[in-house]
């Protein structure tokens, strides 16, 4: 809300700075957000007097003006504009002096004639559009005064940020009410004089939706002339941001802007049946509003209608079919006050908000109507020379009546945690505009302000005391120790951020990408449509469904560091994909499954720096020894591996990841022509974990000390000779399934492809370390070697290889 | 030779050979040689029962000085050629050569905010919550005063699932089911990702929150006072200026905004002569809002009259800009490692 220092200084005498005024508001909540100086580009122009004006020798359009601008000596100024004419007093750019636009004005020579300043239009000094050559001010003018002070423009403006609860402060009035209130000044509300016409006015008010419509009032103006309102109006209007249209459009967005009331003006000649009818839409009814769109209406849009057919969106919009123009004679001006849930469901349907709207959204003083209905025919009468005929038309089903609200001293002191005195809170109380009924010591009885609609419950009240005490004067106090009703336990939180740790702790890089991605995201790695979650009202198609995997996410943070010149990438991410639960999407509950994950992307050069590293890519072993050790950290047994044959189109390899039995996730690498669009010429290694699976797993896990063999372990080592078809996993599972209770260990140590013609195509070597020990005893080598030919024995017959 | 002279012998030429080898291989050599189980010395001393009975115990004695004597000076030897390789290899020894340094992780500056943040709110007693971040309307709107035609709803656009769902425009509705699972007295912290119908310059789409909410019997606005002072002091320094101003949240009551005194510009409002950037020259900076619970919240997870609390809620990359000076909130989501790396907790 746009607040002019000079328009509030009509309801009350603040005399401070703008400065002052702004940071007092804003500790009342009515935070100030900007002071804005809308004419300071043209502080320089002065006022003129043209004391002689000849056409130009040279030039069929010029003129040369003698023009008195309070200097020492009347000035020569040579002027295009065809209205310039002898005796007017006009704006004047002095040579020196810059316009809005940047133009410099210098010492000039137009077809010879000499020119020392310039005289300016409207258009030329940011006022309006109009071309109408150059601008003409009122006789009274001072020559040499500052324009800006010649016609007292509103040269300090406070941009305002009104919160959605103060209604009342959509208005100069209802500002100028706080400002007198933080200064302890009073209020004053000059009084417009209505003078009405004898004719009594004849419009007929019928609501047909009363729930929809509190008040509705109208006056009508007869023998108006349309013609610009007068400048000081104008210029005002748009100081505040509003566009000039007509002496009577002007009229009701000056009390719009100064009483906070909307108003309407129809031409009352084009109103059928001379009648008002305020009824709900007819399905699929139209109405082309004054911005020239045609708008399809729903059963529970409001509108003014006449005899015949709606004028008006109530509350939002008038009708195109009924406006104002230059023709028109008679005037209908309404005031109404509408229900504003019902305002914002047709704003918020048809996407159109108004200044009308926005208030009527908030709520009106509707015991101030009336005021403002008077108020603009008054000043409607002024500027057009029209007559206000007798009497108002006026329905009115919901009259206010102020909400009575208990109030306990005690309650707000209890809040608040102060002790305020009696006397504070009633003066509190009344300053803001309530009544107040001390029927008891205890609890009083106190009567909402008509300009409150915020103010319906104790709660209210309490808050507009402690406003009116400062919020920044109370004390602070230690919070007492609460006992907490919670679970206690291992919260979801501390999972999680043991986890981001482990992985900082790894050298892995922490990424949040948006929960969101596009369909096509997800097409492209071939992710299956079935349980996707859209977005109703996406912002655009990128960000269109919740992502179902973590993968796209990492993927454009893979490109983005690429394109940033990046050899290698070694990111994490913690996050939830999406998924509707099978019950689907309904609108009772929530069915959207929310599944923590941990997601490891590597790609590129192994490590960072070169020497004294080998330069290598990263591989499979990086990633699943970073699944390996997550898992130890979680004390939870070592992954159990199982590549998929039917693999998702995106990874190649795609290996499933099980522990304890449970599936937990899967590693692999993107297919490389997936990749591509990532720019990734390199593998690009993707891990990803089911974070409530391990969490899950763990929260099992108790964590308990075994005891140290005391007996020295004996190592044999053993080669399996076989074909590539034999995973080394099926090897150790069946050295573990051999249950012998002194093979206390097995590891591979080496993997060896042998080259030559004499060795069968696809044979390898993998060496393994057996470890043996006894509990209670030193094992004899001749034992070992005993129990190691056992075992090579049993691979030999169970897994047909050789040794 | 007799064996005594052989003995001095022995002694001479070790210790000449001593003195011609050139490495530890070569001395070492000389030592089994001389000295070895089936060396000269060993060779020598088995002709000792030629000698006569009473002649013995001089020759042993003898070997046994000649022994000691041939290993004193292979000692001494070998420890000044040892020296000397050390020395001589600590002239190649390059100390500035780069380490074996292990991958440099780093956590997202959210994720280090939110859990400094946390931390200062456990350490008061207050126990970490989540909840969903697709939610209902009712708990992101309705349970929290803001009925489907409530103007407060602009203040939020949001992103819609279905007409009822929606994706959570703030942690608040973690309240209300912290409310609706637990009893008072209660104090819990809920952090995560939110989301708005948003994008320009100083908006994204999605950020993180913090939420909070103390209820209990006699909870006032004093204590709210309190606890935020704690936070601010500790999470900005205990220099910090805290200046709480009214304002308008629909689920608190009275509801204010909390504002810091502006690090960059130490709450003067100018830089260098300039108007401060940061808190466009008011030397104050907007960071949380706050507010006494409204009864119509507790009304709607059904709590006594008799209870009070208050909640608040801030902007963790709001807080991670001040604290850190990042001054683009879309660096959060692209995620660049340049940005990244920077982040690490010592």
């Amino acid at each position: 809300m746009l607040l002019s220092l000079s328009w509030l200084r009509e309801f009350t005498p603040y005399e401070g700075s703008p400065e002052a005024l702004g940071d007092r508001l804003t500790m009342l909540g009515l935070e100030m957000e900007d002071i804005v100086r809308p004419y300071r580009d043209i502080s320089d122009i002065v006022v003129g007097h043209v004391v002689a004006c000849a056409p130009h020798p040279e030039s069929d359009h010029l003129h040369v003006c003698r023009v008195d601008a309070g200097l020492e000596e009347a000035l020569d100024i040579v002027c295009g504009a065809p209205n310039v004419a002898d005796d007017q007093k006009v704006p004047v750019a002095l040579v020196g002096t810059r316009l809005p636009d940047g133009t410099a004005i210098k010492k000039a020579k137009l077809r010879g004639a000499p020119s020392f300043g310039m005289i300016c239009s409207e258009r030329e000094l940011g006022f309006s559009d109009s071309r109408d050559g150059i601008m003409v001010l009122p006789q009274e003018c001072q020559v040499g005064a500052r324009l800006v002070d010649a016609i007292a423009l509103d040269t300090e403006v406070l941009d305002i940020s009104v919160t959605p609860n103060r209604a009342d402060c959509l208005s100069i009035l209802g500002l100028a009410r706080e400002t007198a209130l933080a200064f302890d000044l009073p209020l004053h509300i000059a009084d417009l004089q209505l003078v009405e016409d004898p004719t009594e006015q004849q419009v007929l008010i019928d609501i047909q939706s009363p729930d929809l419509c509190r008040l509705y009032a109208g006056r009508v103006i007869a023998g108006v002339s349309i013609v610009p309102a007068p400048m000081r109006v104008r210029h005002r209007l748009h100081a505040h941001g509003v566009r000039s249209i007509s002496n009577i459009v002007d009229a009701t967005n000056y009390i719009l802007l100064e009483c906070g009331q909307p108003l309407h003006a129809f031409d009352l000649d084009r109103l059928e049946g001379g009648r008002i009818v305020v009824k709900r839409a007819g399905n699929g009814e139209k109405i082309t509003t004054l911005d020239g769109q045609e708008r399809i209406l729903a059963r529970d849009d409001l509108c003014i209608c006449d005899a015949r057919r709606a004028v008006a969106l109530a509350g939002v919009m008038g009708g195109l079919n009924s406006e104002i123009t230059e023709q028109s004679r008679t005037v209908f001006l309404e005031s109404a006050v509408f229900k504003p849930e019902a305002v914002r469901k047709t704003s918020r349907r048809l996407g159109l908000s108004s200044e009308a709207s926005y208030r009527f959204e908030r709520g009106i003083d509707q015991q101030r109507s009336i005021f403002s209905l008077n108020r603009a025919c008054a000043m409607i009468a002024t500027f057009s020379g029209g007559r206000v005929l007798r009497g108002v038309a006026c329905a009115h089903p919901t009259p206010f009546i102020p909400a009575r609200i208990t109030y306990r001293p005690a309650r707000a002191n209890a809040l608040l945690g102060i002790e305020l005195s009696r006397e504070f809170n009633e003066k509190s109380l009344l300053d803001i505009g309530c009544a107040v009924e001390k029927s008891a010591a205890e609890s009083w009885l106190v009567s909402q302000p008509s300009w409150r609609p915020d103010i319906t419950r104790e709660a209210d009240l309490i808050e507009e005391v402690g406003r009116l005490y400062g919020l920044d004067a109370i004390p602070s106090l230690p919070l007492p120790v609460l006992r907490d009703g919670g679970q206690g336990g291992q919260s979801l939180h501390a999972f999680w951020s043991r986890v981001k740790h482990w992985a900082a702790g790894l050298g892995l890089n922490e990424a949040v990408n948006y929960s969101f991605v596009g369909h096509k995201d997800l097409d492209h790695l071939g992710l299956p449509e079935q349980g996707r979650v859209s977005v109703l009202n996406p912002l655009s198609a990128e960000q269109d469904v919740l992502r179902t995997a973590l993968a796209p996410g990492l993927l454009q943070t893979l490109r983005n560091n690429l394109a940033q010149g990046a050899h290698g990438l070694r990111i994490f991410e913690l996050a939830y994909s999406f998924e509707a639960a099978s019950a689907g999407i309904g609108d009772t509950g929530v069915c959207v499954c929310e599944t923590g994950k941990l997601a490891v992307l590597l790609y590129g050069a192994r490590y960072d720096a070169v020497w004294p590293y080998i330069e290598a890519d990263a591989d499979y072993a990086d990633i699943k020894g970073i699944v390996e050790h997550l898992l130890h950290f979680l004390r939870l047994p070592p992954p159990v591996v199982c590549a998929q044959r039917d693999a998702p189109a995106c990874l190649l390899p795609c290996v499933d990841v099980r522990c304890n039995g449970e599936e937990i996730g899967q590693i692999g690498r993107l297919k490389p022509a997936l990749a591509e669009p990532f720019h990734a010429c390199k593998d690009v290694w993707l891990a990803e974990l089911n974070l409530d699976r391990l969490r899950a797993l763990h929260d099992k896990i108790v964590m308990r000390f075994a005891p140290l063999p005391v007996y020295p372990p004996v190592r044999r080592d053993i080669t399996v000779i076989a074909g590539h078809s034999l995973h080394a996993g099926k090897v150790l599972a069946h050295l573990a399934n051999l249950k012998n209770p002194l093979l206390v260990e097995s590891v591979l140590t080496d993997v060896f492809e042998p080259e030559g013609q004499d060795v069968p195509e696809g044979e390898r070597r993998l060496t393994f370390r057996l470890t043996f020990r006894h509990p209670d005893r030193t094992l004899k080598d001749a034992e070992v070697d005993r129990e190691r030919e056992n075992v090579a024995n049993s691979l030999k017959q169970s897994l047909g290889v050789r040794i | 030779m007799d064996l005594l002279t052989a003995l001095d012998a022995l002694f001479v030429e070790f210790e000449q050979a001593l003195a011609g080898a050139a490495s530890l291989e070569s001395l070492e050599a000389l030592r089994v040689d001389a000295l070895g189980r089936k060396g000269r010395l060993a060779r020598i001393m088995s002709r000792l029962p030629e000698l006569a009975a009473q002649a013995r115990p001089a020759a042993g004695q003898k070997a046994n000085s000649v022994k000691e004597r041939c290993t004193a000076l292979f000692e001494e030897r070998a420890n000044a050629l040892l020296a000397a390789r050390e020395s001589a290899a600590l002239k190649r020894f390059d100390p500035t050569l780069p380490g074996r340094t292990p991958w440099r992780g780093s956590l997202h500056p959210t994720t280090l905010i939110t859990e400094e943040i946390c931390a200062v709110f456990t350490a008061m007693g207050f126990d970490i919550v989540s909840g969903p971040e697709v939610e209902h309307d009712y708990y992101n709107f309705e349970a929290l005063n803001m009925p489907a035609a409530h103007p407060a709803r602009d203040m939020q656009d949001t992103l819609y699932i279905t007409g009822q769902m929606l994706l959570r425009t703030h942690t608040s509705p973690v309240q209300v089911r912290s409310m609706l699972v637990r009893r008072p007295p209660l104090s819990v912290i809920a952090p995560g990702k939110v989301y708005r119908r948003d994008s320009d310059v100083t908006h994204t789409p999605m950020f993180h929150q913090i939420e909070g909410l103390v209820v209990g019997n006699l909870i006032n606005f004093a204590h709210l006072r309190g606890t935020l002072t704690t936070f601010v002091c500790a999470v900005f320094g205990s220099r910090t200026k805290v200046r709480f101003r009214p304002s308008f949240f629909p689920f608190t009551e009275p509801s204010a905004e909390v504002d810091i005194s502006c690090s960059l510009c130490g709450g003067t409002g100018h830089v260098a002569g300039g108007p401060c950037r940061v808190c466009k020259a008011t030397g104050w900076v907007e960071i949380l809002g706050c507010g006494m619970v409204d009864p119509t919240v507790f009304a709607a997870v059904d709590y006594p009259d008799s209870v009070s609390g208050f909640a608040f809620g801030m902007g963790v990359e709001r807080v991670a800009m001040i604290r850190y000076g990042i001054n683009d909130l879309r660096m959060f989501f692209e995620n660049d490692t340049r940005f990244l790396t920077q982040f690490v907790r010592g």
